[in-house]
């Protein structure tokens, strides 16, 4: 398989992101606070190399198998990203918020329902069935995930749920390249493989530019701090904690009035 | 082009433009709250009569809100109850000062984050206000408004009198002249 000079830009491109994006990870702490996206970021700098390495030494067959795999494992552990931003915004006391819990499982059952809906529409010209496949694959992922993030706004907002500064920044960038690439897996699905590779590795190209912008922006933010807080003195906390317990008599009382 | 490919453009088309068109509401909606200084914050309630919203709670619970049990315990009548809260709107200026309250309750956590539960607590206290106001507006609908007063209006007032009382409390303890403009408005 021959690499033009723009694939091995991009593939050193995305290696370089990658380590650097991992390494603030790391220095700044953030990999214990978000252990779910420093695996994601930690296998996309193994795929680099695998998939590098099998270019290089392997056959087109290992390289295809070992490509799709990876892919398979990248989606999902982009969807545990999306479960891990979530849980950080919707269980403000380490618990799911009780009045969030039915709106989320409607939301998640109703993306799941919408993209595979779209991607029953699809029908991208392709000579092998493996082919749409891996398209319909693609777009139904990308679609998916854009969904859910979009859903995470809505859902945060209506509730009046605050989003942690690092929390936002890794959603966004998610959020921003997953909507990016319901287009361009839209565009695939139009150009298909029928006619031969070149559109698309072009939209492959466009996929892996957005990509590497979120990188850039991700490593950024999260080399940035979040803004100190101040500290709250011995009196105010316990005079804060004689509150809640005395509210949550009040709340209880009123519950079993109505009831 | 197939008729079925023009179906799927035509959806993934309707399908960005929703999707983006959500995000970009929600987050600008979200970003005009935090960007909120407390001042502006102040300046979205509404008024309401104090002495209304304590007589209508006080006759459903008591000052530490407990529910009450003597035999003075909820002598207002439906009629009543809707008078001095001023109908159905009355309940919606309730709901909309709620979501204000929560800003407000965010206004301590951004500063203090141990404040995180009673933030908590104010704004599930705040979801359930509106669950009973859609449900007065349910009611209103079918003209069983009045009759709906003593099941769904009461419990609100009581649990947004409870808030406010929780809210004043908490900066009692912080900013006395934060208190001062609170006190004037809810």
């Amino acid at each position: 398989m021959h690499l033009t000079g723009i694939d091995l830009l991009f593939w050193a491109g995305s290696f370089l992101g990658h380590i650097i994006l991992l390494s603030v990870l790391l220095i700044r702490r953030r990999a214990k606070e978000f252990p779910v996206f420093t695996t994601l970021i930690s296998a996309n700098i193994v795929r680099t190399i695998v998939l590098f390495l099998i270019q290089q030494y392997g056959t087109k067959a290992d390289y295809f198998y070992t490509y799709w795999s990876l892919a398979v494992l990248d989606v999902m552990l982009q969807l545990g990203v999306a479960y891990e931003m979530t849980s950080r915004i919707f269980r403000p006391l380490g618990e799911w918020a009780r009045d969030i819990k039915r709106s989320l499982v409607v939301w998640i059952a109703g993306s799941i329902a919408l993209a595979a809906g779209l991607t029953w529409l699809a029908s991208p010209p392709t000579r092998l069935w493996i082919q749409t496949a891996m398209i319909r694959g693609n777009f139904f992922s990308a679609a998916l995930l854009s969904e859910l993030f979009v859903g995470m706004i809505v859902l945060s907002v209506t509730a009046g749920l605050p989003w942690k500064t690092h929390v936002a920044r890794i959603s966004q960038g998610l959020g921003i390249y997953s909507v990016c690439t319901v287009l361009i897996e839209a565009g695939r699905t139009y150009f298909g493989l029928k006619r031969g590779t070149h559109t698309y590795d072009e939209l492959s190209h466009t996929r892996i530019a957005v990509y590497l912008v979120c990188v850039v922006y991700w490593i950024i933010m999260l080399w940035r701090e979040a803004p100190q807080p101040r500290e709250m003195t011995e009196q105010m906390r316990r005079q804060l904690l004689a509150l809640q317990r005395n509210a949550g008599h009040q709340l209880q009382s009123l519950r079993s009035r109505r009831d | 082009m197939s008729t079925r490919t023009v179906f799927f453009f035509a959806a993934v088309v309707v399908f960005l433009v929703s999707l983006v068109a959500v995000a970009l509401y929600y987050y600008r909606r979200s970003r005009q709250t935090s960007e909120k200084s407390w001042e502006q914050l102040l300046g979205r309630l509404t008024f309401i009569d104090r002495d209304s919203v304590a007589r209508i709670a006080l006759d459903y619970v008591d000052e530490s809100g407990q529910r009450r049990t003597d035999d003075a315990a909820a002598e207002l009548e439906p009629t009543q109850i809707s008078k001095l809260i001023g109908g159905l709107e009355g309940l919606e200026i309730l709901e909309r000062n709620s979501a204000v309250l929560i800003d407000l309750a965010f206004y301590v956590q951004q500063w203090y984050p141990e404040a995180v539960v009673l933030a908590e607590d104010l704004r599930l206290t705040a979801r359930e206000i509106e669950w009973h106001v859609e449900r007065l507006r349910g009611a209103a609908k079918t003209g069983n408004l009045e009759s709906s007063f003593a099941s769904y209006a009461q419990p609100a007032i009581a649990k947004y009198y409870l808030m406010t009382q929780r809210v004043l409390a908490l900066y009692e303890r912080g900013d006395i002249a934060m208190l001062l403009d609170l006190q004037r408005t809810i």
